[in-house]
């Protein structure tokens, strides 16, 4: 009898651990992601991230319309980055239709694209800023993103949702007053950049960022990790030098790929700021590279009816990594399968090793260095309601429901 | 009889200046950040606003610690700064010395920590465990400041410390060495006394989501930024009036007890609250908890032993 | 490493004016829009030929056909994406530069 009772295991309760639930709302989130930390005083041992608060189901959305109305669909996907997610699917479209753009509306799209870019890596070193309490630094950081808004308004008619893109082409031409107008804004900005990169060596700021959320390099390799998160890792992934889409094959000696190899959060925010500067040089190259021409072909109404039956994949470099766009069209306006591939899944990943071992005062700079956009990284998760099951579907089987349609 | 009467006169004064003072912060702040900012009776605008509002206590709470705790916090600091401006109006000693000032403002956010750790949050637990560490670290080089003025005056009466200021018609803090390292001391644990960045890591908003206060919400969260805008005041009056006592330097034109060297004394406090709270708010990024930890008990510590030691050797 | 590298311009920025916009530059002034903004939207009831183009590409439903082959559009639903106005033959259809269309009626939200 004696013998059992020494099998019985003591069950250990550890009063030290402490379980924290971070979001879905919370002040240093700006999207819901709700992350469950165990700490223990200030150190974390473990982390749970889940997703999935904020599915709008724009894929399923998709297969209801026709290729235009699902081109402002998809722009509605992210409001940061909507010019990648419009050039993805465009380029899915016309490698389907065998559409040939005209040079000057392929500049256009890669103007539009690196203005983006440096919109959104300012919006990021502002909550960069902002989470670790230097107020003053995202106020002057959103001015100057306010001058690329400005820009946009000017340009295409709207600060946020721009809609340039149109199925071969684009929608709006940039006359030559516009083009001096970009180049003043651009110094200006360039000015501003040094000043930002000079605070950013400030020593309380580099006390919060440096050795904090380290990924390193095989890890990075190992998650594929994109964009600036793989850069900051010393991973060298860029879309536009590997595969390069719209104007960057011609304009592939006006910048370089931004590397770091600390792979902390002071990295990647580092790739952010000098990649502004490599914007910069790429919007003057393009002003002054800019070629005459037509910006769209003929209407979008003909060329819609004329796309076939048929799948295509088209990768971009939206501004937080690489963006991926299969399409599969059904030739009668229609679409079988949208799927996309957002940077955020990827990079989501890398969360847990890098907050692993840090403390709780990292959280914020962690989650933010990756610069995170839940909405574009919820995916369906299929609750069948009668067998009490839960179904996290998976590319192969979307892959299958378009082909059984 | 005398002082209950002077110090019921100076409570609605310390109300009234602390949130007006919390309100020109507020809006130097806004703009240095080339804001707008709200305007300056904005703090009087929020605490009418929350008393209207509802009382929320959190099922997981004890409600009596809970709802208690706000209370005592806002009287602690207000009667905290009432005793130094009282002093200065009546010309006198009046209500308790040193000593007993810093005590009472150390009670208001001691007060706040067991209000949020009450709550039953984990952000509030979290909170009470980075604002004790803080109050270790800031509290020590702060009581080692006012030992090494009271050695080198005798004195802990609040009072006589700024008359003897008026007497050799300088500031304590260019008086002698020692004081200059007291003051130097006493104005660098400012900003962590006030948690605002580069120290406010116990009500971080970004990352704790502001620590004890999560909870807090309504008439209680009224009374608890009355006490912090009220014990902040406080501070930066006792600092100025011990240290950089300006009517001192005037003295020919201004008699202690005269309400003109009063205004000049609140002016300078306004000044020195620019300088110690909303300069840093503006130009830092906030610390983790080591670093400032680390931070205060190399500098400040330092300077407040350094001075000590200098005022019993008499310098 | 330096310390406290805002000083100056935080500084500076209290004797500057803020660069705050406000909504109202003066007394019943707004801002001033570019040319190219898309806001509520104009519509040339004589222009238009009942092509109902628009119907087709409007990527939030809010062309309607009236009984008189013409549209109507209820700008509630409207994301100024302006694809009307560019699909529009005759260019019956433009994006005007009214932005304050927050209203209490929803009368005032249709567009005929």
């Amino acid at each position: 009898m004696t013998e059992k009772f020494d099998e019985v295991k003591e069950v250990k309760v550890d009063y030290t651990r402490l379980r924290v639930p971070l979001g879905p709302v919370h002040p240093a989130l700006k999207e819901p992601i709700s992350l469950t930390v165990t700490v223990r005083r200030e150190e974390i041992l473990d982390v749970v991230i889940r997703l999935g608060h904020v599915h709008r189901g724009i894929e399923a959305l998709a297969e209801t319309r026709n290729l235009i109305q699902t081109l402002y669909l998809v722009e509605r996907i992210c409001g940061i980055c909507s010019h990648s997610h419009t050039t993805g699917f465009v380029q899915a479209l016309e490698e389907i239709g065998e559409i040939e753009l005209s040079d000057r509306s392929l500049h256009l799209r890669s103007l539009i694209f690196e203005l983006e870019r440096m919109q959104s890596h300012l919006f990021l070193i502002g909550i960069m800023a902002y989470e670790i309490g230097f107020d003053t630094l995202f106020m002057f950081t959103w001015y100057e993103r306010e001058k690329i808004l400005d820009l946009f308004e000017e340009i295409t008619g709207n600060r946020i949702h721009h809609s340039m893109n149109t199925l071969g082409g684009v929608r709006w031409d940039l006359s030559p007053s516009f083009v001096e107008k970009v180049n003043c804004s651009l110094n200006k900005i360039e000015k501003s950049a040094k000043y930002i990169q000079e605070v950013f060596q400030d020593k309380t700021v580099e006390k919060r960022l440096c050795g904090v959320g380290v990924l390193d390099y095989d890890e990075a390799r190992e998650l594929c990790v994109v964009g600036p998160t793989a850069r900051g890792s010393g991973v060298k992934v860029d879309i536009r030098k590997a595969y390069p889409y719209a104007a960057y094959s011609e304009l592939k000696d006006d910048f370089s790929v931004v590397l770091r190899n600390t792979a902390d959060a002071q990295a990647r925010t580092q790739v952010r700021i000098l990649e502004l500067f490599e914007s910069i040089n790429l919007i003057r190259a393009i002003l002054e590279k800019l070629p005459d021409g037509p910006i769209y072909k003929e209407s979008v109404i003909k060329l819609m009816k004329k796309i076939p039956e048929g799948e295509a994949t088209s990768l971009v470099e939206a501004p937080r990594g690489e963006l991926l766009y299969f399409v599969r069209t059904n030739g009668k306006e229609g679409l079988w399968r949208l799927n996309v591939r957002t940077p955020t899944i990827p990079n989501v990943l890398g969360l847990k090793p890098m907050l692993i071992g840090s403390e709780i005062a990292d959280i914020p700079v962690t989650v933010a260095s990756i610069d995170p956009c839940m909405a574009c990284a919820n995916r369906i998760t299929v609750v069948d309601q009668d067998k009490r099951e839960t179904i996290v579907t998976d590319l192969k089987n979307l892959r299958n429901r378009g082909k059984k349609q | 009889m005398n002082t209950v009467i002077i110090l019921l006169i100076t409570f609605p004064l310390v109300f009234l200046l602390s949130l007006l003072f919390e309100g020109i912060d507020r809006k130097v702040h806004a703009r240095m950040q080339k804001r707008i900012g709200p305007p300056i009776i904005q703090p009087f605008y929020d605490f009418v606003k929350l008393f209207n509002k509802e009382r929320i206590i959190p099922m997981t709470a004890s409600s009596r610690i809970f709802t208690t705790v706000p209370i005592i916090a806002a009287a602690a600091s207000i009667l905290g700064a009432s005793i130094p401006v009282a002093s200065l109006i009546a010309g006198s000693n009046v209500g308790g010395d040193l000593i007993i000032i810093l005590y009472l403002l150390t009670i208001s956010p001691i007060m706040v920590m067991i209000g949020g750790s009450s709550s039953g949050n984990p952000y509030g637990a979290v909170g009470f465990s980075r604002k004790m560490t803080m109050l270790i670290a800031y509290e020590v080089p702060m009581l080692i400041c006012i030992l090494s003025v009271s050695v080198n005056y005798t004195s802990l009466a609040y009072y006589d410390i700024v008359l003897t200021q008026v007497k050799i018609g300088s500031l304590l803090a260019l008086a002698r060495p020692s004081m200059a390292a007291a003051a130097a001391a006493f104005v660098l644990c400012m900003p962590a006394y006030t948690e605002t960045v580069p120290f406010d890591m116990s009500e971080a908003k970004t990352e704790i989501v502001h620590g004890s206060l999560v909870e807090y919400g309504g008439p209680y969260l009224g009374l608890v930024k009355l006490a912090k805008s009220a014990s902040n005041f406080a501070l930066s009056f006792l600092a100025v009036s011990l240290f950089f006592y300006t009517p001192a330097l005037l003295e020919r034109y201004f008699s202690p007890e005269l309400g003109g060297a009063m205004l000049l004394c609140l002016v300078t406090t306004l000044i020195f609250m620019v300088f110690t709270m909303t300069v840093p708010r503006t130009i830092f990024a906030r610390l983790k908890i080591g670093q400032a930890f680390k931070f205060y008990w190399l500098v400040p510590l330092t300077l407040s032993i350094i001075s000590v030691a200098l005022s019993i050797l008499g310098l | 490493m330096k310390l406290g590298n805002m000083l100056r311009d935080a500084l500076r920025a209290l004797l500057h004016k803020p660069v705050t916009v406000r909504y109202l530059t003066r007394a019943g002034e707004m801002v001033s829009v570019p040319e190219r903004y898309r806001g509520k939207i104009v519509y040339d009831k004589e222009a238009c030929i009942g092509c109902l183009l628009c119907i087709r590409t409007c990527p939030s439903g809010v062309i309607t056909t009236t009984e008189e082959k013409k549209v109507s559009f209820n700008i509630s639903r409207c994301v100024f994406c302006a694809q009307c106005a560019e699909i529009c033959p005759t260019d019956a259809i433009r994006l005007g530069s009214d932005f304050e269309i927050v209203t209490s009626e929803k009368e005032d939200l249709i567009v005929q």
